[in-house]
């Protein structure tokens, strides 16, 4: 038979890290494929995505969230919600699962060199911003000012604080962190997201925007950037649907005629206001 | 024969209402012999409105496609009522919703058609085969008179009627809020001879047929979307965690979907014969409900979708129940 | 491409021997449907039809079919499964044809599905021309006819007592090959029935879809209050694209038990609110409007956007069997009148 695009390679759980806990938690997982080769020529860039799968439970699609400037592994980043997704939460360091990808489009790393960045996450969304922004870290000196603005509900639902520890240490990077209800010892930002953007107002003067977070988020977020001057084809986006195949063939993911997990999951804010279709 | 001047009149009348947001009828299909379900959302729709033998849907089934998507800021929930014209048959729907409060009585308006059977779609395509432009069919007593090209025919009615209709003990809507034309008297009487019949075979004939059948069922869940009493949020064939019936279609998968409806409509199937219309495989799943329905009849004295007052049979229980079928 | 002649009363003896070296699925009849499946003798045939129930498609696109088996835990196993197989489908129809190549579309591309297009390349297609369309039969509102070669391997056309064979490629060759003794050159005349048949067959279809410019105008009207019109009254079935010969949506579900399972995937149909519903309880398309609308576009427009082709045959199983009478005929064509 041909190669075969939905047979997964089998890879062991190397650490399961507690991002968020309470109702909708978050862990990420590092993951090490069985086969050498396979791991060496798993080759991606930030933005692309994998299907991982415990084997008699089901498939889930995940951006990959960690960045590809790290070798020997890859880590995904999941919120329990589904059957999969509470399978997971329930797996521990040494249990195998399969993966496939990677799977859609990436971030143009290459073509925003020199380029002023602004990241805006909102909760599990900043997975694929984390992948991003390891990488640009990681390639500081090829990107102009860098912004990183996440949020979530309450300071214990942000995600990677540790990251983020290190992240604010460093005098290249401006982390603008909130939450958006008051809590005590908090003296960051206290607001939504597309609010704490209005109060950080990064210059559009050479810059991308990259944004993704509860479509709520999204949209507000969108709003606030045109209100900052940022043109369509400065913003972009990363999508996620519900996904069987990863390959586009299954049907679900479309967006008018482009499939989310195949054509996306980036798309600039430009592409999505020229495709009809639910979204 | 209804007047069909006196059902746009009521529609006309309803729709007008300010607490009324569509009603939902029968208009001429695209086709042949097809009649469609049409919408009134404004008076003039009413135009549109037929009954004829042709209107074989359980419209009741609308009221419960109902979509609520989520409320903007500031928007209100639409709470007004939705019209519904209905058969003698259909209505046991209704009163069955309500029992099991499914529906609530004042979210309705039950416009009530005396009926004397209707018209199987497969059986008079296949006696006008291949016939696209719209006909005229009207109820003559015990013929239908099929006007084809000018050209009208008288057929009893026997030969045209669905199951249902032979054996319907409802003609009228059992529950109705309008009635449209007077009551009709009618003799027959459901006699289970099929039942009967098919109970008189060997267990081994019996599997036999029931594994051809299955191994059919392609389970598209066509019989279920048709379904009126079909209505559960989340049907337990969709349900993942855990998964009752597994997505691989083979006998065994088949088999389980397929008499887990059956037992899920115990006591609630009003006999419409939506699901047996829909399938698109031919099963007649029919000789399932009618069988449940007779045992039911006959041990409980019940039957469903005749009183809203009643309780729903699974929901009431009797010191001199019978228990034979307990294991 | 060679025009030859096959005696009806050969027929058996061409069946007989294509047996010899494959599997040969032709139309059985099963109580009042007609279905295909496996034959092992010419005589289990039923060639006396219009359209199979299901169409052909699933000979290729199993409805079932189990992707890998593994076992599960710790120890964690994949095993492959092999779809090879000589396969002949005999008396398919020149639009369940046309739809196989529609679906290669889908199939091929930047991730080649190994299952349908392992089957594809071992699969002979032996075309039978329709020579009695049924009333929702809209083949010709395509540019194709009902005895169209082009989309099979060989077509035959049954033009009284014998039928007018055309080789259509190599593949229908092979197939072919040492079986000389059966087939005669057609003679003029056998050319002239031959087309004589196919014009009864295409007068016969009295209805036609107009899609002309439906692409362009349905990029027009994506939110025209007409969508909500034809979609009220669906009632969600699915029956339109699970028995669509163009349709290809499916779930992949693991079913195992402690010690071993399978990955399955399983025909899907976007009429279905748990198709698109995410885990987060969020649905893109919540509503039967937006999926109606999509099952048109997907065929009307997406599909010529991506493939250049319209993904509909004509064959008109999604109108026999709609419960509601939505019918595609009408909804597009009055697509195209709607005013944008």
């Amino acid at each position: 038979m041909k190669e075969n695009p939905y047979q997964p390679w089998l890879a062991t759980i190397e650490d399961v890290r507690e991002e968020v806990g309470g109702k909708r938690p978050i862990k990420t997982f590092k993951l090490k494929f069985q086969d050498k080769n396979v791991q060496n020529n798993f080759t991606f860039l930030p933005g692309q995505c994998a299907m991982v799968s415990l084997l008699g439970m089901g498939e889930c699609f995940f951006a990959i969230s960690s960045s590809p400037t790290k070798k020997g592994y890859i880590e995904v980043s999941v919120m329990k919600l589904g059957k999969v997704t509470t399978a997971l939460h329930e797996s521990e360091t040494g249990d195998v699962v399969g993966v496939r990808g990677p799977y859609g489009n990436y971030f143009d790393v290459e073509g925003w060199k020199g380029k002023n960045l602004v990241f805006i996450g909102g909760g599990i969304g900043q997975a694929p911003l984390r992948s991003l922004i390891n990488y640009i870290v990681d390639n500081r000196k090829n990107y102009g000012k860098l912004d990183v603005i996440y949020g979530a509900r309450s300071s214990k639902d942000l995600s990677y604080k540790q990251e983020f520890d290190e992240l604010e240490k460093r005098k290249d990077v401006n982390v603008h962190l909130s939450i958006d209800v008051e809590e005590d010892g908090w003296k960051k930002f206290v607001g939504f997201v597309p609010d704490n953007l209005l109060k950080v107002k990064p210059s559009p003067n050479n810059s991308i925007a990259i944004t993704c977070g509860p479509p709520i988020m999204i949209k507000f977020v969108i709003q606030n950037l045109e209100k900052l001057g940022y043109t369509e084809d400065q913003i972009f986006t990363t999508l996620e649907m519900r996904m069987k195949c990863g390959i586009g063939k299954c049907g679900r993911c479309n967006i008018g005629n482009l499939y989310v997990c195949k054509d996306g999951p980036v798309f600039s804010y430009k592409q999505l206001k020229n495709i009809y279709g639910e979204r | 024969m209804v007047d069909e001047k006196e059902l746009r009149d009521v529609v006309k009348k309803t729709i007008s209402r300010d607490d009324v947001k569509y009603v939902v009828g029968y208009e001429k299909g695209t086709y042949g012999f097809q009649a469609t379900p049409c919408f009134a959302y404004k008076p003039e729709d009413a135009e549109k409105f037929i009954f004829s033998p042709l209107c074989v849907h359980n419209l009741t089934v609308f009221p419960m496609l109902e979509e609520k998507p989520p409320l903007r800021k500031g928007e209100e929930p639409d709470t007004r009522k939705i019209g519904v014209v209905v058969k003698g048959c259909d209505s046991r729907a209704i009163v069955q919703i309500l029992q099991e409060k499914g529906l609530e009585r004042d979210k309705v308006v039950i416009i009530g058609i005396p009926c004397s059977g209707v018209i199987d779609p497969k059986k008079i395509e296949a006696k006008f085969p291949g016939h696209i432009k719209k006909v005229e069919v009207n109820d003559e007593d015990d013929k239908f008179a099929v006007t084809v090209d000018g050209k009208t025919q008288k057929i009893p009615k026997d030969e045209l009627m669905p199951e249902k209709c032979k054996t319907c003990e409802y003609p009228n809507p059992v529950l109705y809020d309008i009635l449209i034309g007077k009551e009709i008297k009618s003799k027959k009487k459901e006699d289970y001879k099929k039942v009967n019949a098919f109970e008189k075979k060997s267990m081994k004939e019996k599997w036999d047929y029931w594994e051809k059948q299955f191994e059919k069922c392609i389970r598209c869940y066509a019989c279920r979307n048709a379904c009126p009493l079909c209505y559960c949020k989340e049907c337990m064939v969709d349900q993942l965690n855990p998964q009752w019936v597994r997505r691989s279609v083979n006998l065994s998968e088949n088999t389980a979907w397929n008499l887990l409806r059956a037992f899920h409509l115990a006591g609630r199937c009003i006999g419409c014969e939506q699901c047996e219309r829909a399938c698109p495989m031919g099963i007649p799943l029919m000789k399932l409900n009618k069988k449940i329905e007779k045992e039911i009849k006959e041990m409980f004295e019940y039957e469903a979708g005749i009183s809203a007052e009643e309780k729903p049979l699974l929901a009431m229980f009797k010191p001199d129940d019978p228990e034979e079928f307990i294991l | 491409m060679d025009k030859m002649i096959l005696l009806k009363d050969d027929l058996s003896k061409f069946i007989t021997e294509l047996l010899k070296k494959n599997k040969v699925f032709a139309p059985i009849q099963s109580d009042d449907t007609i279905l295909f499946d496996q034959i092992t003798r010419p005589s289990e045939m039923n060639l006396d039809f219009c359209k199979s129930e299901i169409p052909p498609k699933n000979l290729l696109f199993h409805q079932t079919e189990t992707l890998f088996k593994f076992t599960p835990g710790t120890k964690a196993k994949i095993e492959s499964v092999d779809v090879d197989e000589k396969k002949v489908i005999f008396g398919i129809r020149p639009c369940d044809a046309k739809s196989i190549a529609i679906l290669d579309h889908a199939f091929k591309g930047d991730y080649e599905d190994p299952y349908f297009l392992s089957r594809r390349d071992n699969t002979a297609l032996v075309g039978l021309s329709c020579n009695k369309p049924e009333i929702n039969c809209f083949c010709t509102s395509f540019d194709d006819s009902p005895a169209s070669s082009k989309y099979v391997d060989i077509l035959l056309t049954d033009i009284g007592d014998k039928y007018y064979v055309e080789m259509n490629n190599e593949k229908g060759k092979q197939l072919t090959e040492g079986m000389s003794n059966l087939f005669k050159h057609a003679k003029e005349s056998d050319a002239k029935k031959k087309k004589e048949v196919e014009k009864k067959a295409v007068d016969m279809i009295s209805r036609h879809q107009k899609t002309n410019g439906i692409v362009e105008k349905l990029d027009k009207i994506f939110e025209n209050p007409f969508w909500k019109e034809v979609a009220f009254k669906c009632v969600g079935c699915g029956t339109c694209t699970y028995l669509c010969p163009t349709c290809h949506c499916f779930d992949i579900q693991d079913e195992s038990t402690l010690t071993k399972g399978a990955r399955v995937r399983v025909w899907d149909t976007c009429m279905n609110p748990e198709y698109t519903l995410q885990a987060s309880g969020y649905n893109p398309r919540p509503a039967r409007t937006n999926r109606v609308k999509n099952r048109i576009y997907h065929k009307y427009n997406y599909y010529p956007k991506n493939f250049d082709v319209i993904a509909c045959v004509g064959c008109g199983r999604c109108i026999d069997l709609c419960p509601v009478n939505i019918d595609i005929i009408d909804v597009v064509t009055r697509a195209g009148e709607v005013k944008a």
